[in-house]
C-alpha cells in the first residue's frame, strides 16, 4: 500500500513512522530539506523535497498508485490545493486533508463533493473541543473513545482505592459488578505499562483499567466501581482562540457556569458578540488576582487552549495550586508529553495527537471502519464489520487466528452489545471492537483482509 | 554504540556471503578440478562463523531501538572487513596463494572491484577458484550491504543508516519508498544487464564460464579475468565493442538505468553528470585515438579506435581490463588515462574513483570563486543542471577530495618507504584507491602487484576498501571522537 504524506511537520511525521513501521510505502513530500532528513533518519520512508501543491511533485511521489493521500501541511490552502490536483491525477485515491479554518469547514460538503472530492477533512480544532467535551462527560476519566457511532465507549479510568474490584481477578469482575451490566477490561497500565490482559490478571491498586461498555451501562458500571460521578459544572477556559471559541460555544448552556478567559480586547469584543452565557473576561491567565476574583478555588475543571504552551502549562499549574479541582492543558509539542503526569496536570489535549487519531481512523477504513490509538500510541483500538459473505461469519472468536496480545472486546449486534466468550459466533453484519498493541497491528489487519470482506 | 549489536549484523553479512560460495562450489564440482573440497570447507568455515557471531551476538533489547549513524558505519566498515578476509579462504585453503597477505589482498580486491592481483598466472589456477575470484567482484560490485539489505528482512529499520555508509555518493536517492524494495530493483537492474552481456559475450565466442567471469568483471567495473593477457586473450573486435559498451553502462548511475527501463530515457540525457561523462568518453577516445594513429602504433584508425575506446572505458569507469599495452602509447595518451584515473565513474554506479560529480562540483565551485572577485556583489549557487547544490554538500565534496588526496599520497609514501620506485609507489596506491586495477610503472596493465613487499600488499589492501567505501566510513573508525562515548 502507497501512503503519500504532504507535510514533515510533528503529524506527518508521527504518521509516516507509523506507517513505516507496518511496511506500508511511505513517501512524504515536505519544502523543508531539514524536516525530511528527520523523517528519513528514523524511517524507512522516500522523501521528496518541493512543494506538495505541485502535480509535477505528486507525479514524482507516484501518486497514480497511491492508495492514500495525507496533506497535513500547517497551511489549509496548500492542503486544498495538494488534495485537488491529487484527484485529478488519480480519482481513486483517499485523500485526508487536515483544514483548520472556520473559512473552510464550514463548507464541508462543497470540499468532500465534486471538485476537490477530499474523502475527509480532518480538523484538528475540532477533535480537541471534541475530547475535552468528552473528558467533561465522564469525571476521572484518562481517555474517552468512542465506537459504533456513539454506541460503545472505550473508557481509560483511575481506579479509586476503595473501589471493589481492586484485587479481583477478571474472570470475576462480573460477579462483582453485576451479571446484567456489560464490561470488559480492554487494557491495564501498571507502572507506565500497557497491558492486555487475559481473564486470570488481576486488578491492582494504581492500574489506569481501560474498558468498554454500551453507552446505556456507563452511569451505572462507574457507580460500581465506586467512581463518584460529581459532574463538571464551573468551567474555566483560558485562551479565546480558535479552541477556545469552540469550546465556549458548546457549553453555552444552563446547565455549565462558563468563564473565558482572553487576553486582546479586540478578541474579547468579538467573543461576547457571539456568545450568550459564557463570560468573557479580559485578563493575563497568570494573574492571581484574577483568578482569585473569579472564584478559581471553584471551579471544577480549568481548561488552558491558548496557542502557547508554556502559558498553557503554567496556567494550569497556578490554577491547580488556587485550588481548581481538575485541569486540562493543549499541548502540541509531543516532548512535553511525558513531563504533564508527573507536574501535576490532570488532563492533556493535543490537536496534532487528536488528527493522527483520526487520520489512522481513515487510514484503516477499507478493511476496518475506524481505529484510535490508546495511551499515546502504544495500541490500538480497531472496529471492523463482518459482512454476510464473510469467512468469518460462523466462526467462533477462538478459532479466528488472532494473534496473542490482542483481544475482541465486544461486538455490536444490531442494537445490542455483546460481551463475547471464546465459543461466542460471529453472526452477518456483527461489528467487532478488537485492541492490539501496536506491533500486532499488522497481523490483526491480515486476519481482517484474508477472512473478512469489507466494503 | 552498541558493540553485540553492531556484530550481530556483521555476523549476518558473513553467513549472507558465506552462502554465494555455493556458486564456485557448483563449478569446482563440475568440472572436478580440485577445487570442490576447499570450496565446501571455506563455506562452511565462513557461514558457521558468521551463524555464531549472529546467534552469540543476538541482544533482544538492541533490535527495538533504531541502528545510529555511528553503528551503521562501524557495520559497514568491520563488514566489509570481515568479508574480505573470509573471502580470502578459498586461495588460502585451495593452495593459490601461501601468505595471508596475498589471500586477503585477491579477495579485498575483487570484492572492492580494484582488480588488482597478486596471481601470476591466472590460467594455472583451477576454474573453481578463478569462479569465486569473479564472483567476489559481482558481489562487491552492487554492494554486500544492498544485496544484504535486498535478502533479509530484519535490517529494514536501520536500512538507511548501512545504505547510506556503503552507498555514500553526494547524493543517494531512494529509488522506492522502501530501503528493501531499492535495494531489490537496484540488483534486478544489475542482474538484467548481468544477464544480456553474458549472452552476448557467449555469441562472441566464448564459454559460458569465461562470458560470466568477464561479465562479472565488467559490470562491478572490477577487471579481473580468467586469462593473463585479460580480455585481449580473446582478439576479437566484437568481444572488445561488447565489454566497451557495458563498462561504460556500469559507469553510469544505476538509478539513471532503472529510469530508463522504466521508459523515461529523457531523464538520462537531461542528466548534467551523465552528460559531462559521456562527452568526456567521446573527447579522450578521439583525442587518443588521433594521438596513437599518428604515433604510428596502430596500422589502421580501426584499431585505433577499438583499443582506444576499450582502454577510455576500461580506465574511466575503473574497471582495469587490458586489450593493449597503454604504456607504449604515447606521453599525452598516459596523461589522458592518469586524468581518467582520478575521475572514475559516475555517483551511483559500481565504478570508482573520485566520481564525476564530485570533480563537477569542485570544479563548479572554483570557477565561481573566480566568478566572484569578477562580480563581488553577486549573488550565485553553485548548480547540476537545474537544482542547487546546497552548502553542505560542497564542502562535503571538499572534505572528500582532501582526504581523498591526502590518503592516496600517505599511501604511496609508505609503499615507496618498502623501497619500491616512485612512480609504481603513485601508481599503485591510485589504483587501489580509486578501485581501477592496473596503474603504470611497475603495475601497469601487463605486470601484477604480486612483487611488491607484504607491507606495501597492506596498505594497499586497505586503500581499495577505502576507495570503495570512499573514504569517510571507514577513516571515520581511526577518527578518536567516533570511539567516545
Amino acid at each position: 500500500m502507497r501512503v503519500i504524506i504532504i507535510g514533515a511537520g510533528e503529524v506527518g511525521f508521527h504518521i509516516a513512522q507509523r506507517l513505516a513501521v507496518e511496511n506500508k510505502e511511505v513517501v512524504v513530500i515536505d519544502k523543508s530539506a531539514e524536516a525530511l532528513r528527520k523523517v528519513a533518519e528514523t524511517s524507512d520512508v522516500q522523501t521528496i523535497q518541493g512543494s506538495g501543491s505541485s502535480p509535477e511533485v505528486l507525479n514524482d511521489a507516484g501518486i497514480e498508485n497511491a492508495d492514500i493521500f495525507l496533506a497535513v501541511t500547517d497551511s489549509d490552502e496548500i492542503n486544498l490545493i495538494a488534495c485537488f490536483f491529487a484527484n485529478m491525477l488519480n480519482e481513486k485515491v483517499t485523500k485526508l486533508a487536515r483544514i483548520r479554518s472556520g473559512m473552510y469547514t464550514n463548507y464541508q460538503h462543497l470540499l468532500t463533493g465534486e471538485g476537490a472530492g477530499i474523502t475527509k477533512i480532518i480538523n484538528p480544532d475540532e477533535e480537541v473541543v471534541n475530547s475535552v467535551l468528552r473528558l467533561m462527560s465522564v469525571p476521572g476519566a484518562v481517555e474517552i473513545n468512542e465506537f459504533a457511532n456513539g454506541k460503545i465507549r472505550l473508557i481509560g479510568i483511575n481506579l479509586p482505592e476503595d473501589s471493589p474490584v481492586v484485587g479481583t481477578q477478571l474472570i470475576h469482575l462480573r460477579d462483582k459488578i453485576g451479571e446484567e451490566l456489560g464490561i470488559v477490561i480492554a487494557a491495564l497500565v501498571r507502572d507506565d505499562e500497557l497491558i492486555i490482559p487475559s481473564g486470570l490478571d488481576v486488578i491492582k491498586k494504581d492500574d489506569v483499567v481501560y474498558f468498554v461498555c454500551d453507552i446505556r451501562d456507563q452511569d451505572e458500571i462507574l457507580k460500581r466501581l465506586a467512581i463518584s460521578a460529581e459532574p463538571v459544572r464551573e468551567v474555566l477556559i483560558i485562551g479565546g482562540g480558535n479552541i477556545g471559541f469552540k469550546l465556549a460555544k458548546a457549553l453555552d448552556n444552563k446547565f455549565y457556569h462558563t468563564r473565558l478567559l482572553e487576553n486582546r480586547q479586540k478578541r474579547c469584543e468579538f467573543l461576547s458578540e457571539r456568545l450568550d452565557r459564557p463570560i468573557v473576561l479580559m485578563g493575563d491567565s497568570t494573574d492571581q488576582e484574577i483568578l482569585r476574583e473569579e472564584n478559581i478555588q471553584g471551579m471544577d475543571m480549568v481548561i488552558a487552549v491558548t496557542g502557547d504552551e508554556e502559558t498553557n502549562i503554567l496556567s494550569c499549574l497556578l490554577a491547580k495550586s488556587l485550588g481548581a479541582k481538575s485541569t486540562v492543558t493543549r499541548v502540541n509539542n509531543f516532548g512535553y508529553m511525558p513531563l504533564i503526569k508527573p507536574i501535576g496536570i490532570d488532563y492533556v489535549v493535543c490537536p496534532r495527537q487528536s488528527a493522527i487519531n483520526s487520520l489512522l481512523h481513515f487510514i484503516r477504513r477499507g478493511k476496518i471502519i475506524s481505529s484510535v490509538s490508546i495511551k499515546g500510541e502504544e495500541a490500538e483500538a480497531l472496529e471492523a464489520v463482518a459482512h454476510e459473505d464473510s469467512p468469518i461469519v460462523g466462526k467462533a472468536i477462538k478459532d479466528l487466528g488472532f494473534p496473542r496480545g490482542c483481544l475482541v472486546l465486544c461486538f455490536q449486534r444490531g442494537d445490542e452489545v455483546i460481551i463475547p466468550r471464546g465459543d461466542t459466533v460471529v453472526e452477518p453484519n456483527d461489528q467487532l471492537i478488537i485492541i492490539s498493541t501496536r506491533h500486532n497491528i499488522p497481523k490483526v489487519e491480515k486476519v481482517l483482509t484474508t477472512k473478512v470482506e469489507f466494503f | 554504540m552498541r558493540w553485540k549489536y553492531v556484530l550481530h549484523i556483521i555476523g549476518a553479512l558473513i553467513a549472507c556471503v558465506g552462502m554465494t560460495m555455493i556458486f564456485p562450489f557448483a563449478w569446482g564440482v563440475y568440472y572436478s578440478d580440485g577445487t570442490a573440497t576447499p570450496m565446501a570447507i571455506s563455506m562452511a568455515i565462513t557461514i558457521f562463523a558468521g551463524g555464531a557471531m549472529f546467534g552469540l551476538f543476538r541482544d533482544p533489547a538492541a533490535s527495538k531501538s533504531a541502528m545510529t549513524h555511528r553503528e551503521g558505519m562501524a557495520i559497514v566498515a568491520l563488514g566489509w572487513f570481515a568479508v574480505g578476509i573470509f573471502g580470502g579462504l578459498p586461495f588460502y585453503l585451495g593452495g593459490t596463494f601461501e601468505t595471508i597477505v596475498d589471500c586477503v589482498f585477491e579477495s579485498l580486491s575483487g570484492f572492492s572491484t580494484t582488480g588488482s592481483s597478486v596471481l601470476t598466472n591466472i590460467e594455472a589456477v583451477p576454474r573453481g577458484i578463478l569462479f569465486w575470484r569473479s564472483l567476489t567482484h559481482w558481489l562487491g560490485g552492487m554492494g554486500i550491504i544492498v544485496l544484504s539489505l535486498a535478502i533479509l528482512p530484519f535490517l529494514g529499520v536501520g536500512g538507511m543508516q548501512l545504505y547510506r555508509a556503503e552507498v555514500p555518493g553526494p547524493a543517494p536517492d531512494k529509488l522506492k519508498p522502501r530501503i528493501k524494495d531499492t535495494a531489490v530493483t537496484l540488483w534486478k537492474v544489475y542482474l538484467l544487464f548481468s544477464a544480456i552481456e553474458t549472452v552476448l559475450l557467449m555469441f562472441g565466442g566464448m564459454d559460458f564460464f569465461d562470458a560470466l567471469c568477464h561479465t562479472f568483471g565488467t559490470m562491478a567495473t572490477g577487471g579481473f579475468s580468467t586469462k593473463n593477457t585479460s580480455v585481449a586473450a580473446f582478439n576479437s573486435s566484437y568481444i572488445d565493442y561488447v565489454i566497451t559498451i557495458f563498462m561504460l553502462i556500469a559507469g553510469i548511475n544505476f538509478s539513471l538505468h532503472y529510469l530508463m527501463l522504466k521508459w523515461r530515457p529523457s531523464v538520462m540525457f537531461k542528466d548534467p553528470e551523465f552528460r559531462v561523462f559521456a562527452g568526456m568518453v567521446a573527447a579522450f577516445t578521439l583525442v587518443i585515438t588521433i594521438a596513437v594513429y599518428v604515433g604510428g602504433n596502430y596500422d589502421s584508425v580501426a584499431d585505433s579506435v577499438r583499443y582506444t575506446s576499450f582502454q577510455v572505458a576500461a580506465i574511466l569507469t575503473t574497471t582495469g581490463f587490458a586489450t593493449a599495452d597503454y604504456e607504449l602509447w604515447p606521453g599525452i595518451t598516459q596523461a589522458i588515462l592518469l586524468f581518467c584515473m582520478f575521475v572514475g565513474g559516475c555517483a551511483g554506479s559500481t565504478g570508482g574513483g573520485m566520481k564525476v560529480m564530485r570533480i563537477m562540483v569542485l570544479l563548479k565551485q572554483s570557477y565561481q570563486e573566480l566568478f566572484r572577485l569578477i562580480h563581488p556583489r553577486s549573488v550565485t549557487h553553485v548548480k547540476m543542471g537545474k537544482t542547487v547544490v546546497p552548502e553542505d554538500v560542497i564542502s562535503g565534496v571538499w572534505g572528500f577530495f582532501i582526504l581523498w588526496i591526502g590518503l592516496f599520497v600517505l599511501a604511496a609514501f609508505i609503499v615507496a618507504g618498502t623501497g619500491v620506485d616512485v612512480v609504481t609507489s603513485f601508481a599503485a596506491s591510485l589504483a587501489c584507491i580509486g578501485n581501477i586495477g592496473p596503474g603504470i610503472g611497475g603495475v601497469g596493465p601487463t605486470d601484477n602487484f604480486a612483487w611488491l613487499p607484504d607491507t606495501a600488499k597492506w596498505v594497499l589492501t586497505f586503500c581499495m576498501v577505502l576507495g570503495r567505501l570512499e573514504i569517510y566510513t571507514v577513516i571515520i573508525l581511526f577518527v578518536p571522537e567516533f570511539w567516545r562515548k
